[in-house]
């Protein structure tokens, strides 16, 4: 479904290289997460399948489904399937949840060819989903992300995963700022919204996510690479050692960090 | 449809009002003097009081300057060069649609005016003001049987002159400025309404506004008076075809509220703007003033400004009565090279006034956006209360935004807050956005539609959808 | 013989038997441009917008006489204008004059030099920047350009830190007839350095006088200056003062102005930004009661990216007093990543006083973060209710909200005496102006 090959990145115009050779292949139903030291690049990694235009690639290519889409805007990916969950969700004074969903299903449906629903359809539509994460009807009405706490914001974050049912989502430290019942909540509805036709990635810093939704992949990023791939044990064994010992990975070709 | 496949459907319209329309015309020779004046006052058939109005008013224009304290810079109209009634030959006074020179109606079709009695439904009576004279008024019976008088500002002069002798220029005088001046001595017609006491009228009114003949300038005159207990809501649109030269359009408004009568008076303003460079378009200098006369009126404007060159206009409201209340809400888009300079005036005399002033200034492309009010609290105003909020929003790097609040209060249990912030159009909104599926088109159109969302709230539906979709076709592709 | 000199071009030239002619060949060239400029510049009137509420005429009215032909009263009892942590870094002016024997400028160390500008007419930095930085182009300052003899002259080396900070005290004496003054202060901070300025003007009897105090700060790349500005003049005073600053990359310029004297004052402080990374604040405080008029007319120009600005000005007004507030902030088009914010804060507390205020914003970029506030009004009712439900009388609430209005701008001067003296200035004010018969 999604193959990163090679990927150097670079800040736009900065000539800062941030992703130094990023290699990861997520296939079609699989749940992966993305862990590694802060600075490290995983929400970098995330933006730019995004197309974020902060970022530049100078090498290697992502390719979705069989297709390069270096060269699709931000819109065309969404179109395409792809949904970015925001480290730090960003605030649209003025819009409202609610306009920007009816807007987003629309656009994203009329792509997929699929039927556009009229307000009344889509209302009832969003309150199914709205349960699917436990929010107040209150929030379909408040700017978005506009005042919103910081778990708020993430839990936002999954409910709009939730309305558009993306192929692939990436969900960037979604977990983090969430209070205990939240986490859980959160994590069951991502749980609800996986199934063999979709894929998951998750950044995080923290094993106990990964309690609740259960990864086929971790990877670890140090130092704008992945310097180690396994199972789900692999969170665990990080859980205990840090990532001190896998430091030395980073280096392996003699490229420092 | 979506709101956003509405902005879609009109994306590469560009100015689409910018069509003329061919009919004849009866001209005036060019240049103003006191025979022109008399001659515009002798063909209306006005009366002598009238025609001394006019003449007063034209004297006192010759011996004013032009203003220059604004913050825009444009070629001075040429007074001596342009025309001061314009009327389609056909004659102006009808007595049913049918009448109207089919080309103006096919125009006022092109415009979307609902013109037509099929229209009725939607209840807006319209008053449609063709270059300057007025062509016809709808719904005059059914406003009748309410005791509401709506018609255009000639027939009102012949018909109730009593009425017009008494409030004319009682809001704005014929000396205020240089261009309600040249206005009083020149104007050619506009819309008059007359609400009587306890009467709520029973359906919004409307004018449009068109400039079609290139060398006319549009003179209207509106007045509007709610006596007591009485209440209306008028809706104004402007349209002009798109020339290479400037026009010149400078109208006076004067609204009167007497006890507990509430004026609400609305405006989109999409006069053709000029083009890239900032060749032709309307100089639209217009004075609008209401007078809350009496104690607990109100009075309020809404406008969303658009188009025109030039703008220079300053809705106000005169708090005279006790507990009177004026509003201004305002959003005001610039672009290409267009120059706004536009804001209130809110004059505290009574006692435990109120004032609220939102405005929300948009500047794209090479274009000025100036937002200017007054706020006064005079030493009698016991406990008057000013807010006011004024927003600008950059898009781009070639605009200017400005704020120029006046404050001057003399009364210590008076209070004014002014609030005023500058912001643009985040990038980070944008990709937000885009990441959730929409263009960078409509992403930008739903920000400035959530930045304008106070003031767009505020006018009738009617216009609330038009709005939405102007604001998208303004901002079309300035980011980027 | 008295020479009656109000300062309209079309009588000036009477005053050329005083025209004074000490300095190098630079300022006569200075004084012979504003001589020349000065005659073909209008004196300000209402309908030009810039002086449009303020009433000018008790200054044209004025007849006033050269210094020298005044009747000037000697200066005495003034060492309690000093302050102590300046001992041995105060400059002393009288009526714009330097005096020699109340001055003290041995404490400063190594890199600071701090004298009377007539002193240095040929130092380099003199002659680079004397009334170079000044871009006023009104009367008041091109008279003092003509008329300056001499002025405060304050450089730090690079890296200079100045030990103590430093007191320009500038008095005006009483006199037989009105006088003009026309203090001058040329401050350069060079890289790095460091300094504290405390400028205080106090009028010492009730005579009447005009004081034009026109002040060129440079501040270079990292230097810090804290400009404490201090306006005590006589209620008889008239006070137009012009201080401009120019901050470079990486400096930092903290300025604050309390105005507390004069019937007519005219303070017009200017930032002008040379580079980017910069940070300065432009705060004043306005304490007026009587017959007074306060205008403060400022202009934070930004033309560089990334400056952080500020600007609260608050203004306490009683009696039949009238305060006006314009307050400019310009963000250049090139000027990008600027946050400024402006706050104008107007107490107003009799019927008969007057307020006018216009904070304006003229933005010319799109990455910023600009703001401004402007509010006009009593003393917040809830709040006086809420002092005086913990017993306190309406006056005294009154008088404590008054005085912790006024207090947030000064809170910033760093020199202890100075804060502790404005501390009960205030003090002083709002014991005399809690006025109980404004109610809610
Ligand atoms: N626009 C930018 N300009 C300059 N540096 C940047 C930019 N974006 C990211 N970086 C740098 O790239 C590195 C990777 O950042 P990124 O946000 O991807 O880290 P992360 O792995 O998500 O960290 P965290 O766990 O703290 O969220 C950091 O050192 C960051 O400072
Ligand atoms: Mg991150």
């Amino acid at each position: 479904m999604l193959e990163i090959k090679n990927l150097h990145v670079e800040v736009e115009g900065e000539g800062t290289e941030i992703l130094k050779g990023v290699n990861l292949t997520i296939n079609k139903g699989e749940i992966h997460a993305i862990m590694g030291p802060n600075g490290s690049g995983k929400s970098t990694l995330a933006k730019i399948v995004a197309g974020h235009p902060e970022y530049e690639v100078t090498k290697g290519d992502i390719i979705y489904n069989g297709e390069s889409i270096l060269e699709l805007d931000p819109d065309e990916r969404s179109h395409a399937g792809l949904f970015l969950a925001f480290q730090y969700p960003v605030e649209v004074p003025g819009v409202t949840n609610n306009t920007l969903l009816r807007e987003s299903y629309n656009t994203i449906a009329a792509s997929r060819g699929r039927e556009e629903l009229d307000p009344l359809e889509f209302d009832d539509y969003i309150r199914e989903k709205l349960e699917l994460v436990d929010m107040k009807a209150d929030f379909l009405e408040r700017s978005v992300n506009t005042g919103f706490s910081g778990g708020e914001k993430k839990r936002n974050e999954i409910f709009q995963m939730a309305v558009l049912e993306p192929a692939l989502a990436l969900l960037d430290e979604t977990d983090s700022g969430l209070d205990i019942d939240a986490l859980r909540i959160v994590a069951d509805g991502i749980n609800k919204l996986h199934h063999e036709e979709n894929s998951v990635v998750l950044i995080t810093h923290y094993q106990r996510l990964l309690n609740y939704i259960i990864p086929d992949h971790v990877h670890v990023m140090i130092g704008g690479k992945v310097v180690k791939s396994g199972g789900k044990e692999l969170a665990l064994e990080l859980e205990e050692k840090g990532y001190d010992w896998l430091e030395s990975l980073a280096t392996v070709n003699g490229e420092a960090k | 449809m979506s709101e956003t496949k509405a902005l879609e459907s009109m994306i590469g319209e560009e100015y689409k009002y910018g069509f003329t329309t061919d009919v004849e015309y009866e001209d005036f020779p060019s240049g103003i003097n006191e025979d022109i004046v008399r001659l515009i006052s002798e063909k209306k058939n006005e009366p002598e009081w009238m025609t001394e109005f006019r003449l007063k008013a034209y004297r006192a224009w010759t011996e004013m300057e032009e203003p220059s304290w604004f913050n825009a810079t444009y070629e001075k109209p040429k007074f001596d060069k342009l025309q001061y009634y314009s009327a389609p030959k056909n004659k102006p006074k009808l007595n049913s649609l049918d009448e109207v020179d089919p080309k103006i109606r096919e125009t006022y079709e092109k415009l979307g005016i609902p013109l037509e009695e099929q229209k009725m439904l939607a209840g807006v009576a319209v008053d449609a003001v063709f270059d300057s004279v007025s062509i016809f008024t709808t719904f005059k019976e059914k406003l009748a049987e309410a005791g509401v008088i709506f018609c255009s500002i000639s027939e009102a002069i012949q018909d109730h002159p009593e009425l017009v002798k008494k409030y004319m220029g009682s809001v704005v005088p014929a000396r205020d400025n240089f261009y309600a001046a040249l206005n009083s001595a020149v104007f050619s017609d506009g819309s008059f309404c007359y609400v009587p006491k306890d009467t709520i009228c029973p359906m919004e009114l409307s004018t449009y506004f068109r400039i079609n003949n290139m060398n006319s300038g549009q003179f209207e005159r509106t007045l509007i008076i709610a006596e007591e207990n009485s209440h209306v809501s008028y809706l104004e649109g402007c349209t002009a075809p798109m020339y290479d030269e400037n026009q010149l359009h400078a109208a006076v408004v004067e609204l009167i509220a007497m006890d507990n009568a509430e004026i609400k008076y609305s405006t989109i303003q999409n006069w053709y703007s000029g083009n890239e460079d900032g060749k032709g378009g309307i100089f639209n200098f217009v004075t609008k003033r209401g007078a809350c006369r009496g104690d607990n009126s109100k009075i309020s404007w809404t406008q969303l400004e658009t188009g025109s060159a030039v703008t220079l206009k300053y809705p106000s409201v005169i708090l005279q009565g006790d507990n009177s209340v004026g509003e201004f809400y305002s959003v005001a888009v610039t672009n290409k090279r267009q120059q706004a300079d536009t804001g209130t005036k809110m004059i505290h005399l009574g006692k435990n006034t109120k004032s609220t002033i939102i405005s929300k200034g948009i500047s794209a492309g090479k274009s000025d956006n100036s937002y200017r009010g007054e706020v006064k609290i005079s030493k009698k105003a016991d406990n008057a209360r000013n807010y006011s909020q004024c927003d600008s929003m950059l898009i781009g790097q070639t605009c200017g935004a400005h704020t120029f609040p006046y404050i001057e209060s003399a009364n210590p249990t008076g209070k004014v807050e002014h609030e005023a912030t500058t912001s643009r159009v985040g990038e980070d909104q944008i990709f937000y956005l885009q990441q959730r599926g929409l263009s960078e088109d409509d992403a930008i159109s739903l920000i400035v539609n959530g930045f304008c969302k106070e003031v767009l709230k505020e006018l009738p539906m009617e216009f609330a959808v038009e709005a939405n979709k102007l604001l998208g076709i303004k901002l079309e592709g300035s980011v980027g | 013989m008295a020479h009656p000199t109000r300062i309209e071009p079309s009588i000036l030239h009477k005053l050329a038997k005083h025209l004074p002619e000490n300095g190098s060949a630079r300022w006569t060239n200075v004084r012979q441009k504003s001589m020349q400029q000065l005659n073909s510049t209008q004196f300000p009137h209402k309908k030009i917008e810039e002086w449009r509420f303020t009433d000018l005429r008790p200054i044209s009215r004025t007849e006033f006489t050269h210094i020298n032909d005044a009747g000037t009263y000697k200066a005495s009892d003034i060492e309690k204008y000093f302050i102590p942590e300046s001992d041995r870094s105060r400059l002393v002016f009288i009526n714009g004059r330097y005096n020699e024997t109340y001055s003290s400028i041995g404490g400063l160390g190594k890199g600071v030099t701090v004298g009377n500008l007539s002193r240095f007419p040929d130092d380099e930095n003199v002659l680079e920047y004397l009334n170079n930085l000044v871009n006023y182009d009104d009367v008041f300052t091109l008279f003092n350009g003509l008329m300056f003899e001499d002025g405060a002259y304050i450089h730090l080396k690079e890296g200079a830190k100045a030990e103590a900070p430093i007191q320009v005290l500038n008095l005006y004496t009483g006199s037989e007839k009105p006088f003009i003054a026309n203090p001058r202060m040329l401050v350069v901070a060079e890289e790095d350095s460091d300094v504290t300025i405390i400028e205080d003007h106090i009028g010492l009897e009730e005579n009447s006088y005009m004081t034009i105090p026109v002040s060129e700060v440079k501040v270079k790349q990292r230097a810090h200056i804290h400009h404490v500005r201090i306006q005590r003049d006589n209620e008889n005073a008239f006070h137009i003062s012009r201080p401009i600053a120019y901050v470079e990359k990486n400096s930092e310029y903290h300025s604050y102005t309390i105005t507390l004297g004069a019937k007519l004052t005219r303070n017009e402080p200017r930032v002008v930004q040379e580079d980017e990374e910069v940070d300065f604040t432009l705060d004043g405080l306005v304490l007026i009661d009587g017959e007074q008029v306060a205008d403060t007319h400022s202009v934070m120009d930004h033309r560089f990216s990334h400056a952080n600005s500020h600007q609260l000005h608050k203004v306490v007004v009683n009696g039949k007093a009238h305060s006006i507030f314009n307050g400019k902030i310009f963000v250049r088009r090139d000027a990008q990543k600027i946050d400024s914010f402006q706050e104008n804060r107007n107490l107003l507390l009799s019927y008969d006083g007057l307020v006018n205020a216009k904070p304006q914003l003229e933005i010319f970029a799109d990455d910023v973060l600009c703001s401004h506030g402007a509010t006009v009004g009593q003393l917040d009712p809830e709040e006086v209710f809420y002092l005086q439900s913990r017993g306190m009388t309406e006056e005294k609430a009154k008088e404590v909200l008054t005085y912790a209005f006024a207090l947030e701008t000064i809170e910033n001067v760093k020199v202890d005496s100075v804060h502790k003296l404005l501390i009960d200035e205030v003090y002083r004010y709002t014991k005399a102006n809690s006025n109980p018969k404004v109610t809610a």
